[in-house]
C-alpha cells in the first residue's frame, strides 16, 4: 500500500454571515485508507465536506489532489477529480431499475440515440461482482434492502472511477448484518486503492473499520492521528471538549405526584419496551443519537402515531390517545422539532399562531374576539420576551428564537400539566437558547411536568433532573442529571455501554 | 385611480414608499385590477355604464359567484372541488322531482340543501378518511353526479310544475334581483365564517401546513369534511337559483364548466392554488372581473367561440402577476 497523500486540505476557513464555521482546518487522506471524520453536530464536518464536494467555496485555504492544487468551483469539478459523496439520505430513484440508477445522467447510447441496455447491464454486473454481490441489474431498486441501495451508490462511485468516497453516517438505517456487509465492502475498496472518508458518531464502528481519524470541535481541528494508538475515551473527550460551561440551570426541588406513567411501550421498528414515570415539577431529558426513536416515541404519546402497544397513564388514569386533540384534552402538549415543518403556520399571523390550539378561550357566541386574542398575546410577549414589532405580520418573518417562543406561548395558553419539548433550541442563537431553557426551568418550578428531547447532551445535563439515554429504540440508561457526565451519556448513546448489562 | 398611476411608474422612490406600494399591490391587487378593467370597459363602450347593464352583470355572475365562494374555501384548504357543476345539476334534478311529487316549494329547497351537502359530505369523506387526492375524489363525483342526473332525466330537461317556484330567481327588491341579493348575503356569511370563526382559522391553518395544524390539536379530518359539505351546501343554493330562473333544469347542459369558471374566479381573486392564502373578498372581485369581461365581449360582439380564449388569457396573466409577490 502506498502512503502518498491523495488529498490535502490546507488551513481551510469558512464563515457564514460573519459567523466562522471552520477555522484553519486541515485534513490529509492517504490513498487506500479509511479516514474517520468526527465531531458533534455543528462541529463543521458537513461544511468541510461540502467544500471538498464543491458545494461551498472556502474563504481561505487550499485543496490539493495528488499534489496538484485544485479549485473546487462546483460539484462537477469535484466529481471529475474522482470524489464521490454518499449522503445520509440515499439519492437512488426507487422506481427505476438497478442499472438505470447506475447510469442515471450518463446513459450509454448507440449512434441512433437508443439506450444500450445490454451493455449497461453488463457493466453493472461487472462492478457488482467486483463488490462481491449478486443482484440482477434489471431488478427495481424499491425491491432491494437499504444496504443494497447504498451499494448502488457505491457502485455508481466506482463506475465514475472515484478515488475518494465520502460516506456520511452510512450505518444509521442499516441492520447489523447489513453493517457487516458494508464493512466487508469498504475493506475491498481499500484494497483496490480507493480512499474513504467515514463520518459517524458510532465510535465502536470507527474503531473497527477506520485507520486514521480527524476530530473537529466548534470549527477547529482538535486532533488527528492513527486509530490504533487511541482508545475510545480519548477520542470522545476530544469530541466533547471540556471548555463547555457546565453550569446547571435547574435547582433541586421537591416533586409532586406522578402525572405520567408509561409502561412497556413498543412500536415495530421504532422503539421497544419503553417504561418511565414523570412527576409534577420534574424535568426529564431524553437524549441519544439521531434515529434513536425518541421523536417517534413521543409522537406516539401525543397521538400522532397510532400503531403501538403498551400502556399510558396520565394522572393515574389509563388513556387511549389516537389524535393530538385527545392528547391536549388529557393534558399533554408537544412542542415539536423541525419548527418549520411541524409547528409554525407560516401564512397565519403571530397572534393567530399563538391562539391556534385554544381558540375556545377567545370565543364569544361562536365568534373570535380579536381584541381578547391581542391582549393575551401581549401577556405572553412580556412573559416570554418575544421580540416582535407588529404581531399581525405572518410568523415566518420572525427569527427562529422568537418563532419558538410563540409556539411555546401557544402551548402555555392550552395550559396542560405535561409539556414535551422536542429539540427546543434547534436553529436558535445562543442568547435565545439560554432564555428558552430558563423558561422551561421556571415552568417546572411552577409545577408543570416537563420532558426535553435533545441530541445535545450538554443541554439536557444543564436543565434536567433525570436523563434517559436511548440507543436504537431502547432506553439504555437512566442517569441523575447532576451526576451524568457527557462521556457517560455518549457511551450509552453510541451503544458501547448498556445499563441493562451492568445490572443483569 | 391615483394608486394605479403611481404603481405603474417605476420611479426611484425611497425604499419605504416602495415597500408600502408593494404591500398595497399584494393586498389589493384584485381590487386595483378590477378598477382598471372597469375603467377600461367604461371608456371602450359607453353602454357598459348603463345601470341596467351593471345590474345585468351582477345577475349573470350570481350563480357562479355563489359556487366560487365555496371553491375559495376548498382551495384555501389546499384542495379543489371539480364536482360543483355536476352536483349542481344533480341537486336541481332531484329537487324539482321532489317538488313535483309533493307540490311544495319548501320541500324542494330542503331537498336541495340536504342532497347538495350530502354530496359534499361524500367528497369530504373520500378526501379526509379515504386519503384520496381531492382532484381525484371530486373528479369521480363529477362524473358520477352528472351521470345519475342524465339517467333520471333521460338526458333531457325536467321542469317544475308548481307555480311560484320561479319567484325565487325572478323577483327583485328595489333594483336588485333576488339572486344578486342572495349572492351578496352568501358572500357576507362566508366572509364572517372564514374570518371571524374558528372554522375559518382552521381552514387557513390546514391549507398552510396540514401537519402543523394536526400537531396543534386540530381535528383536521373533521374540518375537511366540513369544508366539502359547505361547498355542497353553497352549490345547492346556486342550484335552486339556476332551476328557479327558467323553472327547469337540463341534465345535459346545465352547470357545464361551472367548476372551471369558479376556479378561474378564485385564482383571479388571488387565492393560492396550494392553499393557506387568499381572501373571500378577492374571489368576490374575481367573479366581478369575469362578469365584466363576458359582458364587454358581448357588447363588442366578440364571437362566443373566442370568449374562452380571452378568459384563459386573463387567468394566466393573473397567476403570472401573483407569482411576482
Amino acid at each position: 500500500m502506498t502512503t502518498s497523500p491523495f488529498l490535502i486540505m490546507n488551513n481551510i476557513e469558512k464563515a457564514f454571515n460573519g459567523v466562522p464555521v471552520l477555522k484553519k482546518v486541515s485534513l490529509t487522506v492517504v490513498e487506500g485508507e479509511i479516514h474517520a471524520l468526527l465531531g458533534e453536530n455543528g462541529a463543521g464536518k458537513s461544511t468541510l465536506m461540502n467544500i471538498l464536494g464543491g458545494v461551498h467555496q472556502p474563504d481561505h485555504g487550499s485543496i490539493q489532489i495528488n499534489g496538484l492544487d485544485v479549485r473546487m468551483s462546483n460539484p462537477r469539478v469535484s466529481q471529475d477529480q474522482g470524489i464521490s459523496f454518499i449522503h445520509q439520505e440515499l439519492n437512488v430513484v426507487a422506481d427505476l431499475r438497478v442499472y438505470e440508477n447506475m447510469f442515471l445522467g450518463s446513459e450509454l447510447r448507440s449512434k441512433l440515440g437508443f439506450l444500450k441496455v445490454e451493455e449497461m447491464c453488463r457493466q453493472t454486473s461487472e462492478i457488482l461482482a467486483k463488490l462481491g454481490v449478486d443482484i440482477n441489474p434489471k431488478e427495481y431498486v424499491r425491491n432491494l434492502e437499504t444496504s443494497y441501495k447504498q451499494l448502488i451508490e457505491i457502485s455508481k462511485a466506482l463506475l465514475h472511477k472515484s478515488k475518494l468516497i465520502i460516506m456520511d453516517e452510512p450505518t444509521t438505517s442499516l441492520a447489523e448484518h447489513e453493517v457487516k456487509r458494508l464493512f466487508e465492502l469498504m475493506r475491498n475498496l481499500k484494497k483496490s486503492g480507493v480512499s474513504i472518508i467515514y463520518i459517524s458518531h458510532k465510535l465502536k464502528e470507527i474503531k473497527e473499520i477506520c485507520d486514521t481519524y480527524t476530530v473537529l470541535r466548534d470549527g477547529e481541528l482538535v486532533g488527528t492521528g492513527s486509530i490504533e494508538n487511541e482508545n475510545l475515551d480519548t477520542i470522545t473527550k476530544l469530541m466533547v471538549g471540556k471548555s463547555i460551561s457546565q453550569e446547571r440551570l435547574v435547582q433541586k426541588h421537591s416533586f409532586g405526584p406522578v402525572v405520567l406513567e408509561v409502561n412497556d411501550l413498543s412500536s415495530q421498528g421504532l422503539y421497544k419496551n419503553i417504561t418511565f414515570t414523570l412527576r409534577k415539577g420534574e424535568i426529564l431529558g431524553f437524549t441519544g443519537l439521531a434515529g434513536d426513536g425518541r421523536t417517534e416515541l413521543f409522537e406516539s404519546l401525543f397521538g400522532y402515531r397510532k400503531k403501538y402497544t403498551g400502556q399510558i397513564k396520565i394522572n393515574n388514569q389509563l388513556v387511549k390517545i389516537d389524535h393530538p386533540r385527545k392528547a391536549l384534552e388529557a393534558g399533554l402538549a408537544l412542542v415539536p422539532k423541525d419548527r418549520k415543518e411541524n409547528a409554525i403556520i407560516k401564512d397565519l399571523s403571530v397572534i393567530h399562531n399563538m391562539s391556534l390550539s385554544s381558540i375556545g378561550h377567545f370565543e364569544k357566541a361562536g365568534f373570535i374576539q380579536e381584541k381578547k386574542e391581542k391582549d393575551r398575546f401581549h401577556y405572553y410577549k412580556e412573559r416570554l420576551n418575544i421580540k416582535v414589532h407588529n404581531p399581525r405580520i405572518t410568523i415566518d418573518k420572525l427569527s427562529g428564537g422568537n418563532q419558538q417562543k410563540v409556539i411555546i406561548a401557544k402551548w402555555l395558553e392550552v395550559d396542560t400539566d405535561i409539556i414535551i419539548f422536542d429539540n427546543p433550541t434547534q436553529g436558535i442563537d445562543v442568547g435565545a437558547k439560554h432564555e428558552i431553557y430558563q423558561q422551561i426551568v421556571s415552568l417546572a418550578e411552577q409545577g408543570k411536568a416537563v420532558i426535553i428531547l435533545s441530541s445535545e447532551a450538554p443541554e439536557v445535563q444543564k436543565v434536567c433532573h433525570h436523563i434517559y439515554v436511548m440507543y436504537q429504540g431502547e432506553i439504555t440508561a437512566r442517569l441523575k442529571g447532576e451526576q451524568a457526565t457527557e462521556d457517560e451519556i455518549m457511551s450509552y448513546a453510541t451503544g458501547s455501554k448498556r445499563e441493562a448489562e451492568k445490572i443483569g | 385611480m391615483a394608486n394605479v398611476n403611481t404603481i405603474k411608474q417605476p420611479n426611484p422612490q425611497t425604499s419605504s414608499t416602495k415597500s408600502r406600494l408593494t404591500w398595497l399591490w399584494s393586498e389589493y391587487s384584485v381590487i386595483i385590477a378590477f378598477l382598471v378593467i372597469f375603467m377600461a370597459a367604461a371608456v371602450m363602450n359607453p353602454r357598459f355604464l348603463d345601470i341596467n347593464n351593471q345590474l345585468n352583470i351582477l345577475m349573470q355572475v350570481s350563480i357562479i359567484g355563489i359556487v366560487a365562494l365555496g371553491m375559495t374555501v376548498v382551495m384555501l384548504s389546499g384542495g379543489i372541488d371539480l364536482s360543483v357543476g355536476s352536483v349542481l345539476v344533480f341537486v336541481g334534478v332531484i329537487s324539482v322531482l321532489a317538488m313535483n311529487a309533493t307540490g311544495s316549494i319548501f320541500v324542494a329547497i330542503l331537498t336541495a340543501l340536504v342532497v347538495g351537502s350530502f354530496a359534499g359530505f361524500l367528497n369530504g369523506l373520500m378526501v379526509a378518511k379515504g386519503r384520496i387526492a381531492s382532484f381525484i375524489a371530486t373528479l369521480g363525483m363529477m362524473a358520477a353526479a352528472r351521470s345519475i342526473a342524465l339517467y333520471i332525466a333521460e338526458g333531457g330537461s325536467i321542469s317544475g310544475e308548481v307555480s311560484g317556484f320561479t319567484v325565487i330567481a325572478n323577483s327583485n327588491l328595489w333594483i336588485f334581483d333576488f339572486p344578486v341579493i342572495i349572492f351578496f348575503v352568501m358572500t357576507a356569511l362566508v366572509y364572517v365564517l372564514m374570518h371571524k370563526t374558528r372554522f375559518g382559522r382552521y381552514v387557513y391553518a390546514l391549507g398552510s401546513n396540514e401537519k402543523a395544524a394536526l400537531l396543534s390539536g386540530i381535528r383536521v379530518d373533521r374540518v375537511k369534511i366540513g369544508i366539502y359539505s359547505l361547498v355542497g351546501l353553497l352549490v345547492s343554493v346556486a342550484a335552486i337559483i339556476e332551476t328557479s330562473r327558467l323553472n327547469s333544469i337540463s341534465s345535459s347542459s346545465s352547470g357545464v364548466q361551472y367548476e372551471l369558471d369558479a376556479i378561474a374566479a378564485v385564482i383571479i381573486g388571488g387565492t393560492r392554488m396550494t392553499g393557506g392564502r387568499g381572501k373571500i373578498m378577492g374571489t368576490f372581485f374575481g367573479v366581478l372581473i369575469l362578469g365584466i369581461l363576458n359582458n364587454m365581449m358581448n357588447l363588442m360582439n366578440v364571437s362566443p367561440h373566442l370568449q374562452g380564449f380571452v378568459k384563459g388569457l386573463i387567468i394566466i396573466i393573473a397567476v403570472v402577476f401573483q407569482k411576482r409577490e
